[in-house]
């Protein structure tokens, strides 16, 4: 067993596009802070890449004390192998108590290599982090383990459980993105950078990048929306059982969208339940994508205002959008699991009511 | 191309989970197939019909619930896989990803050196004094056993003429010749390629890929890439490598990776028609059969460490779970009671109440108190124009106007 009294810091891997951090790395430094300033540690971003030096300061920005760069055009493009070297060399020189990635493609294999490369365990998808004991009953009695990471996530797809790495150090996650708000960019934050030179060996590049190209960029922006209107399979019938025409429920939708965006200036976004998604609904084809899932499978949303019309509220769409501060759910079956987590409810058709809503903002209504 | 195929069993229906302080009591539900696993029997499906090979499944988890899955799979989707190897231990439950990796890498291990051992003993036969019959018969065997391709001994009688043991016998080929072709053989099976779902449908963690990967690194001693998200796969057996595509973000990366790695298939993926010219090779690559009695692997077998498996090799422990809970205050519109303007404080009946806000909720209060506040039109019912006015800070009177 180590001695896990050596390890220090909370170590967040920061994931560089176009010049900047990404979204989702702010929000898991300002995780990070969060369980930092609880144990008086440092929150320490890790930057692996080529042509770093502009942005090195930017984790300190949004909150890092220091920042650790591993500079190199052997490093221009990512590669699990050599990243994974990297990431695993710091780790067991540098002992951190924590290491944090965004559970995305890119954090998700490489937390998960260097997890098993050190030794140590890797909680997946969390939605929260916070600092508890842990207590551990075993034949041979009760241990206690002082100020453990709880690694808060969704568990078998029913429940939320909290994940323990008591033994182990550095305890690793990867972090749903949305599941924290960044906190605002400030110049004037200090901390220092510091250079990290590795030497790999060569046979890590046995992998040959033949090209890359970037996709369009998905317009839809739900993590960063401030309300989300979000529709459920309700949209296949009215009250009374009548079948609709779904694409009325989302132009309806896309109104009350709009009537938001004009009396509060907020971006607004729409969003759909996987059920809804997978349904593949000819008249929604091309509107109803992907990009729009709301749920432990699609994305995790933390906006003002979340209304979700239609939407019956499985757990797993409840668990992606719990952190909402408010939640408005429509439904026509009051038993609907939905109305359990929602701040307000109204039991009723949402073929009646989003034009009402739309007429009550001043929108154009139907 | 020896390609193997992990699966996870996962339950059937997330109503019906049996845990015991958070860990899955498999045995004790109806399982299936992970749903994401099977895009890897499909891209496994096309390698090897394209390049010939056989695909293994291999699996980890209580025997008798994982045997009939594992027998689902011979069939399916288009050829179905050839052999089943199913981990089975008491010991082995409980297993987080760490313990996982571990465990299956073992696993994989074993299958690679059981193949490798096969070619070996060819080899040795060889470089002996052997007779070409008694290679013959030892490719025999080793042939029905399922363990050496068409190319080293066939029944199949497009083939004939063309293996290895009958070009030997037939003085067609020297035995330098013939060390030279079966050492070829060695590498493709050195060469192997596991694949696996990019998920799975109970825990969604996608490590247990990449673990495997890093898993393999240890117990190989050599580098093993890992490609997750792959939605294109092209081989090269010849050379050892394959072609993939994969999205990570917001971006497409094509890469060429050189064999043994391990991959995991995206839900993106969609087998292509294997090339016609490639037909022969493929024929030559492949085995003998579908053997279908799954294999069944404890952890003595694989030579595990007791400490590095099942609960006890797991960094990551289960702890309590917690409730959704419901928000401290819900407002059901055309239900719930508020106030329908602010209320300074109040005695009633000798209690003190409030001071209340506009649309605070009123429903708490005793009955009587509620009684006066109607009589007086403090109290009404929760309107939808009252939910606006709350959510979007807009009186309605004011948005009428505009």
């Amino acid at each position: 067993m180590q001695e896990n009294t050596e390890y220090r810091d909370v170590w967040v891997y920061c994931e560089v596009q176009d010049g900047s951090l990404t979204r989702p790395t702010t929000e898991v430094l300002a995780g990070a802070r969060k369980i930092a300033d609880k144990m008086g540690m440092k929150v320490v971003g890790i930057l692996v890449g080529y042509n770093l030096e502009k942005i090195a300061r930017e984790p300190i920005y949004y909150g890092a004390d220091r920042v650790i760069v591993c500079d190199s055009p052997l490093l221009k493009s990512y590669q699990a192998i050599p990243y994974t070297y990297v990431l695993s060399d710091m780790v067991v020189k540098l002992k951190p108590w924590a290491f944090l990635f965004i559970a995305n493609e890119i954090g998700r294999e490489l937390g998960a290599r260097v997890a098993y490369r050190t030794m140590t365990g890797l909680a997946a998808d969390c939605i929260d982090l916070l600092v508890e004991d842990f207590v551990m009953h075993t034949p041979q009695g009760t241990k206690v383990f002082k100020d453990c990471i709880a690694q808060v996530r969704p568990d078998f797809a029913t429940r939320i459980a909290k994940i323990f790495t008591p033994r182990h150090r550095p305890q690793m996650s990867n972090i749903r993105p949305g599941s924290f708000t960044p906190l605002p960019r400030d110049e004037n934050r200090k901390g220092e950078v510091v250079q990290w030179n590795a030497e790999i060996p060569p046979e890590a590049f046995a992998v040959e990048v033949i090209e890359e190209r970037s996709l369009p960029k998905s317009t839809i922006k739900l993590e960063e929306a401030k309300v989300i209107i979000s529709l459920g399979l309700g949209v296949l019938k009215d009250a009374n059982g009548n079948p609709r025409n779904p694409l009325e429920a989302y132009r309806y939708a896309e109104k009350l969208a709009e009537a938001v965006r004009q009396r509060l200036g907020v971006a607004t976004e729409i969003g759909a339940s996987r059920a809804l998604i997978y349904s593949n609904i000819k008249e929604l084809e091309g509107l109803v994508v992907k990009d729009r899932q709301v749920g432990q499978t699609g994305k995790t949303v933390a906006p003002d205002i979340y209304i979700a019309a239609g939407i019956s509220g499985a757990i797993q769409h409840r668990v992606g959008i719990m952190r909402s501060k408010k939640i408005v759910a429509i439904n026509t079956d009051p038993q609907a699991p939905i109305f359990q987590i929602a701040h307000y409810g109204i039991v009723g058709d949402l073929y009646e009511l989003l034009p009402k809503l739309v007429d009550l903002l001043g929108g154009s209504g139907g | 191309m020896l390609i193997i195929t992990l699966y996870k069993a996962v339950p059937a229906r997330t109503t019906k989970i049996v845990t015991v302080g958070g860990v899955l009591r498999r045995e004790e539900m109806d399982l299936v197939m992970n749903p994401f696993d099977y895009k890897a029997v499909e891209a496994a499906d096309y390698l090897k019909r394209a390049f010939g090979g056989k695909v293994v499944s291999l699996t980890m988890g209580p025997d008798f619930k994982l045997k009939s899955i594992a027998s689902n799979l011979f069939d399916a989707p288009v050829e179905g896989v050839d052999e089943s190897y199913i981990l089975s231990d008491r010991r082995m439950a409980g297993a987080d990803t760490w313990a996982t990796a571990y465990t299956v890498s073992l696993g994989v291990k074993k299958i690679v050196e059981t193949h490798l051992s096969a070619v070996d003993e060819l080899l040795s036969l060889l470089r002996s004094d052997g007779s070409a019959e008694s290679f013959a018969e030892k490719a025999r065997e080793l042939y029905e056993k399922n363990l050496v391709p068409n190319a080293v001994y066939s029944t199949l009688p497009t083939l004939r003429g063309a293996t290895l043991a009958e070009r030997l016998l037939g003085g067609e080929i020297s035995r330098e010749e013939a060390v030279r072709l079966l050492e070829k053989i060695r590498k493709e099976v050195e060469k192997f390629i596991v694949i696996a779902g990019i998920k799975t449908s109970d825990g969604e963690t996608g490590s247990t890929g990449p673990q495997v990967a890093e898993a393999l690194t240890g117990m190989l001693g050599k580098f093993i890439p890992s490609v997750t998200y792959v939605r294109e796969l092209e081989a090269d057996p010849e050379a050892g490598n394959v072609y993939v595509e994969r999205k990570l973000g917001d971006y497409i990366q094509k890469l060429r990776v050189p064999l043994p790695c391990v991959i995991t298939i995206s839900t993106d993926y969609r087998p292509r028609t294997p090339q016609l010219k490639l037909k022969k090779r493929a024929r030559l690559y492949s085995y003998a059969k579908k053997v279908m009695d799954s294999v069944v692997w404890n952890a003595d077998m694989l030579g595990a460490d007791p400490q590095l498996i099942g609960l006890a090799g797991s960094p990551t422990i289960v702890g309590p779970g917690i409730d959704v809970g419901s928000p401290p205050v819900q407002k059901f519109v055309g239900k719930t009671l508020v106030f329908s303007n602010r209320v300074e404080e109040f005695e009633f009946n000798g209690k003190k109440y409030g001071p209340f806000e506009r649309l605070a909720k009123a429903d708490e209060l005793p009955q009587e108190v509620l009684e006066h506040l109607k009589g007086r039109g403090l109290v009404k019912v929760f309107s939808l124009e009252d939910l606006v006015e709350e959510l979007f800070g807009v009186r309605v009177s004011v948005a009428r106007e505009h």
